[in-house]
């Protein structure tokens, strides 16, 4: 799991400028590739069609594999069977590497969050840089899920986002074994208003 | 008889000119508004001045995807000897839209129309915590609330209009009594 990031030093300790074209290059060239695995992949693949079209927004959705693109779209249920080929495919991505959950089942399990057989979302096995709300949601619900992730690519420094070294893509530590997340709220923030039976 | 030759390449050029004469069908999501359907599920908004924290929506929730926090609170006594009135205090009512699954029977089943659809889509989150929105923010989905469609001509006055209109010409008849 803990493993050091590979992204070349120069593109790691650019100055500013280089940095903001090099943003500016990531942001609007995303390969993306498109874990489908239940219903949300149709609204997936009605985005990349005519009418909607992300090829609008620089997101190409014709990477001939994982080791071809920058972006994954989770749109679906992930069930336990299938998180390791999620984890792995995930692995198999050059860095830096954007994930989109899309769908309430990659969110966090949706309907099935009792169920037996289904990760509680895809967050549970791989870093996600933007949630896409809805039950499917609409393709422009995905659309402005890949703006707000493009205008989190503008902001965003390499080295910050592998600054920890151990962390697996967005700088997180993740993993069922790692701490809590620092930039999150804590458990006490998340229990906050519960009662205790 | 073989295919003219060519005439493969005709055809495709031909059908490049159509297309290039026609408009595109592409929707310019986000310069241009997207052109919604009417009862669009987009979002849920809470008129919490409506709500009585009956607990129905979390209960028929079929996630259980809606927190409720109450609280009671004693309402002085009216009269001499009258019983003390309690009423229910909403303190949390949360949507953790990333559970919801949008079926809208926590719309269906308040029976004070608190609970409103909203066609708005707009809220990705990079935190999954920030997907839970608190009362604050199902308050202001509220205002992006659609009128609700028109009545069916010649149909049945609503109960509450009806009775609010009998209130009302009542009222003004005492009024006229006593002038």
């Amino acid at each position: 799991m803990s493993r050091p990031a590979r992204v070349g030093a120069l593109s790691r300790l650019a100055p500013d400028p280089v940095k903001l074209v090099l943003n500016w290059g990531r942001r609007y060239s995303l390969w993306v590739f498109n874990f489908g695995l239940a219903c949300c992949a149709i609204e997936f693949i009605a985005t990349s069609m005519a009418r909607h079209d992300f090829i609008r927004l620089g997101v190409i959705p014709f990477a001939p594999g994982p080791r071809q693109a920058d972006l994954m779209v989770v749109s679906g249920t992930v069930t336990d069977k299938m998180a390791p080929a999620v984890k792995r495919l995930y692995e198999q991505m050059p860095e830096p590497k954007y994930v989109i959950s899309f769908g309430a089942c990659a969110n966090c399990g949706g309907p099935y969050w009792d169920s037996y057989s289904v990760t509680k979302g895809v967050d549970q096995i791989i870093p996600v840089d933007v949630y896409v709300p809805g039950c499917p949601p609409r393709p422009e619900a995905l659309l402005q899920g890949i703006l707000k992730l493009q205008e989190k690519i503008a902001r965003e420094s390499l080295g910050e986002r592998y600054a920890d070294g151990g962390a697996d893509g967005s700088g997180r530590p993740d993993g069922p074994d790692a701490p809590g997340r620092p930039d999150g709220p804590d458990a006490g923030a998340l229990r906050r208003g519960l009662v205790r039976p | 008889m073989p295919p003219l030759p060519g005439s493969g390449l005709a055809k495709g050029l031909a059908i490049t000119l159509r297309t290039m004469t026609r408009r595109s069908v592409t929707d310019e999501y986000p310069d241009t508004e997207p052109a919604l359907p009417p009862r669009s599920r987009g979002t849920i908004a809470l008129f919490e001045e409506n709500c009585t924290v009956c607990m129905l929506c979390a209960r028929e929730c079929p996630d259980w995807c809606i927190y409720i926090d109450s609280h009671k609170e004693t309402l002085p006594v009216e009269r001499p000897g009258a019983r003390a009135r309690t009423h229910n205090v909403l303190d949390r009512f949360a949507i953790d839209f990333s559970l919801c699954m949008y079926c809208g029977i926590c719309i269906e089943v308040c029976p004070f129309d608190a609970l409103f659809w909203s066609p708005e889509f707009e809220y990705a989150e990079e935190d999954i915590a920030d997907l839970t929105h608190e009362r604050d923010r199902l308050r202001e989905w509220m205002w992006t609330v659609p009128e609700p469609p028109a009545l069916d001509p010649a149909a049945e006055e609503p109960k509450e209009a009806a009775a609010a209109r009998t209130a009302a010409e009542k009222a003004a008849g005492r009024e006229g009594d006593t002038a």
